[in-house]
């Protein structure tokens, strides 16, 4: 008895001793190079938290971060690219206007081709691979994997096609000051209505620098025009399945129209063509000289934009509204967003070690286990699962667990160290967000879908994102938004204003029809 | 000692070696002050000329800039096919023009004027004033304007303060770009660039002025007479330069100071190839192209101007 004993004590040692062996995997140690706008500039991965010490050492490399900004993130990398001197891993900004360029680099050989095996190597970064409908088609036109998109939902995806979560900040403290109603939904001559009567009686009492509608030219561009108008900067299948050209339609004029209005009614910011990236932010946020912006609506930030705005502002977070803005005809307008956001690439000639060891990275953020890690910090300190293996939260509510240096408790936390996983994913269900703004956001995704018509709100176009003909890259070299800013701000008429918008589109036709030869062939 | 002017002059290859490295050695130190700024100008500017054969390539970054497939003229049909790419040679030529007749004539100004300041310490007091901002960045400038001219600026608070005057979209509105351009790029670079014509005027005879001071000749007249007749040539070279320059230059300034409310009177050349390469899809070739024509366009400006300033009694720089 004693002998048998033993022996299942041995095995189970033995047994014990492997499993411990195969769970913790050893690593020699690597430097590993890595480029995403995400990256905080200037912050010491390597000495900096301790959530970024435990990925750091758990995986045994040194990361050596670089940052670029939004505004040069295609550029810079593209540059790095071509000039075979980017670093071992890079976030693509992989979209309608940069698909053809990463058709071009795969086709130069210019970006690292994944192993076949990969997706058996790495099961759980597989899993959301192919969530993200935009892997597996690159796969098939590339032949291999080059890209792992990064999804924007795993477990939490609220629809197909996918909405975006860009939003209306509002002071609903004004709009009932107004006399106005407090709603989940605006149109976007209501929202000029409510702009307009913000700016005649002022009711937050902001004076000379009140800004009814504070938006940049970006910002300004994804209110009146994409709001209102599905293909407004990019070319769609009429009923008779042939491309035309979006920026040509009426639902774009009427776009410009809504935005020379706004300018010219004073009610947008005047110079809304000189603010620099976030500054619109900081007039709602930090400043509360704005009422209405059209900013993001993460599920994930939420609170912490309403933190925020009540700690600089001193309004309580209930002055904060969000909404979903929907066009003239009263519909949502949006193309698929498709479910991810940025892809990963790695160089060409990159070291198998640094490759995989990134990958292990991948596949770790991906699985159940570090997977909350990535927005919650360190398991049994900041969260843990509960019996039923429901993730709680083990940190005082409002904690600032991800954000700035010097405010959050772990400033390398977000999509830098190897999320495949984005953050709105788990920020639905993270116990660390208030039940009430979580609602709130589901709410707004689900009004997306009920508001819309399948010819407002449309699914992927694969056949044009996939196209890399020389004719729609350079079409898709127009920026638009600077265009249509270009003609409000110089109009001195509505009748002006569409002289010019249709001397424009003439003058465009040159780029134009050579990208539609192509789509129509 | 026979001077080498006395020696025979050279007639075979090797003898015309011979000479030209006597003629170095005796000069050495003069060639060794020349040396860094040819080999800046090897690096930067001659070699880059080797690029230019992209223009006519589709560029494909694994083959390199001689191994990618020649395409011949195709850059240069996508080129002519675009319509802004003349609107920015337009633009060009606008703002450059305007920068030749207001811009120009800065430099002699301030050169003259500070040279008029007979006292030492005002006059070097105002030589920094006028010489500080050039080292300012652009960027830096650009904001300082924002500040200045922005609707909530300083000029459009004053306005509305004396006069009750709206704000005026001094930014926004392309009337007031170039005013703008000029004004930033004297304020900028007047003083510094009249230090070569300080330096211009520091080399003439100051027994002319003083022959010019007993002769009873005022300020004025010493001026028109003298200094200006006497930096003449330094005038000439620069404004050959410059009329050489008309198709390109102020990129740092245009890009920090335009927008998309005046992007139409903006798109220089520079900021075409900028947005062509950098805000859409990467084209090496197409840009190249774009180059290879301004660069040829300017070529043919320098030579006209040097024959200009020839054919009404100037210097040339081309021999």
């Amino acid at each position: 008895m004693k002998k048998v004993l033993s022996l299942v004590l041995a095995l189970f040692l033995v047994t014990g001793i492997f499993g411990a062996v195969a769970e913790e995997k050893t690593y020699d140690r690597v430097t590993i190079t890595y480029t995403c706008p995400q990256v905080v500039a200037g912050y010491d991965y390597n000495n900096g938290d301790d959530y970024s010490k435990f990925i750091l050492d758990k995986f045994n490399f040194e990361f050596q971060g670089t940052n670029v900004g939004w505004n040069d993130w295609n550029s810079s990398l593209i540059t790095w690219i071509y000039a075979q001197d980017m670093t071992d891993v890079a976030i693509y900004n992989y979209g309608e206007s940069t698909a053809t360029e990463a058709t071009n680099i795969v086709n130069q050989g210019l970006l690292k081709r994944l192993p076949d095996d990969w997706k058996d190597r790495w099961p759980n970064v597989a899993k959301v691979y192919e969530t993200t409908s935009l892997g597996p088609m690159l796969e098939q036109l590339y032949g291999g994997t080059y890209f792992i998109p990064r999804a924007r939902f795993f477990y939490n995806l609220p629809g197909d096609p996918l909405a975006n979560h860009w939003c209306l900040w509002m002071r609903s403290d004004w709009i009932e000051a107004v006399g106005k109603e407090v709603k989940s939904a605006y149109t976007i001559p209501e929202v000029l209505e409510i702009a307009k009567l913000i700016k005649e009686q002022d009711p937050g009492q902001v004076g000379a620098a009140l800004a009814p509608i504070s938006m940049d030219e970006g910002n300004s561009a994804s209110f009146f025009m994409r709001a209102n108008s599905t293909y407004w900067d990019t070319f769609y299948k009429d009923a008779d399945g042939k491309y035309q050209w979006g920026a040509a339609t009426e639902d774009t004029l009427q776009g410009l129209k809504y935005w020379y209005q706004a300018y010219t009614e004073g009610v947008l910011d005047p110079e809304f063509y000189l603010l620099d990236y976030e500054k619109d932010m900081e007039k709602f946020q930090t400043l509360g000289t704005a009422g209405i912006s059209f900013l993001g609506g993460q599920t994930a930030d939420t609170e912490n934009y309403r933190i925020l705005f009540e700690q600089r502002t001193g309004n309580p977070q209930s002055a904060f509204h969000m909404a979903n803005l929907l066009g003239g005809d009263g519909y949502y307008h949006q193309r698929d967003l498709i479910n991810f956001w940025g892809a990963v690439c790695f160089k060409p000639d990159i070291k198998d070690e640094v490759f995989e060891r990134w990958m292990d990275l991948m596949e770790f953020t991906a699985s159940k286990e570090g997977y909350p890690g990535t927005q919650m910090g360190l398991k049994g300190i900041d969260w843990d699962f509960d019996e039923n293996g429901e993730i709680i939260s083990l940190v005082e509510p409002g904690t600032l667990l991800a954000g700035a240096v010097g405010e959050a408790k772990y400033p390398s936390l977000g999509h830098v160290l190897g999320s495949v996983i984005l953050w709105d994913d788990l920020a639905m269900d993270n116990p660390n967000i208030k039940k009430e703004y979580r609602d709130e956001s589901k709410k707004l995704y689900a009004e997306r879908y009920t508001l819309s018509t399948p010819e407002t709100f449309v699914k992927v176009d694969w056949n044009m994102w996939m196209n890399d003909s020389d004719e729609l890259r350079r079409a898709n070299s127009i920026d638009y938004a600077a265009e249509f800013a270009n003609m409000v701000t110089n109009a001195t008429s509505e009748e002006d204003l569409v002289n010019r918008y249709n001397a424009w589109l003439e003058s465009q036709k040159g780029i134009i029809q050579p990208a539609l030869d192509v789509l129509n062939k | 000692m026979a001077t080498l002017q006395e020696t025979k002059k050279p007639r075979t290859l090797k003898e015309k070696l011979l000479h030209t490295g006597k003629r170095i050695a005796l000069e050495k130190e003069r060639y060794i002050l020349i040396l860094p700024g040819l080999v800046w100008y090897a690096i930067f500017a001659y070699i880059p000329i080797f690029g230019l054969t992209l223009a006519f390539r589709k560029y494909m970054a694994k083959l390199g800039m001689f191994g990618s497939p020649w395409i011949g003229l195709k850059n240069f049909q996508n080129v002519f096919a675009d319509p802004a790419f003349f609107a920015s040679i337009v633009t060009t030529l606008r703002i450059n023009a305007g920068r030749l007749i207001f811009v120009f004539p800065f430099p002699i100004l301030f050169a003259i004027m500070i040279n008029e300041v007979r006292l030492g310490k005002p006059k070097k007091i105002l030589q920094s004033i006028y010489t500080f901002p050039n080292f300012l960045s652009w960027v830096i400038v650009a904001s300082i304007m924002i500040n200045i001219l922005g609707q909530r600026g300083l000029v459009n608070s004053v306005m509305g303060a004396l006069f009750g005057t709206k704000p005026v979209a001094f930014l926004g509105k392309p009337d007031y770009f170039l005013p703008v351009i000029y004004l930033t790029d004297i304020w900028k670079t007047a003083g510094w660039s009249a230090i070569i014509y300080m330096a211009s005027i520091s080399g003439i005879d100051v027994e002319q002025y003083e022959a010019a001071e007993i002769d009873g000749a005022s300020r004025l007249q010493r001026i028109w007479y003298i200094t200006l007749p006497g930096i003449k040539s330094t005038i000439l070279v620069l404004f050959i330069l410059a009329v050489g320059n008309l198709m390109s230059g102020g990129f740092d300034q245009i890009f920090n100071l335009s927008n998309s409310a005046t992007i139409k009177v903006a798109e220089t050349l520079d900021m075409y190839i900028y947005r062509i390469t950098f805000r859409g899809s990467v084209d090496f070739g197409f840009s190249s192209a774009v180059a290879l024509f301004r660069s040829v366009i300017n070529m043919l400006l320098l030579i006209f101007a040097d024959r200009v300033s020839k054919a009404v009694g100037g210097s040339g720089l081309l021999g």
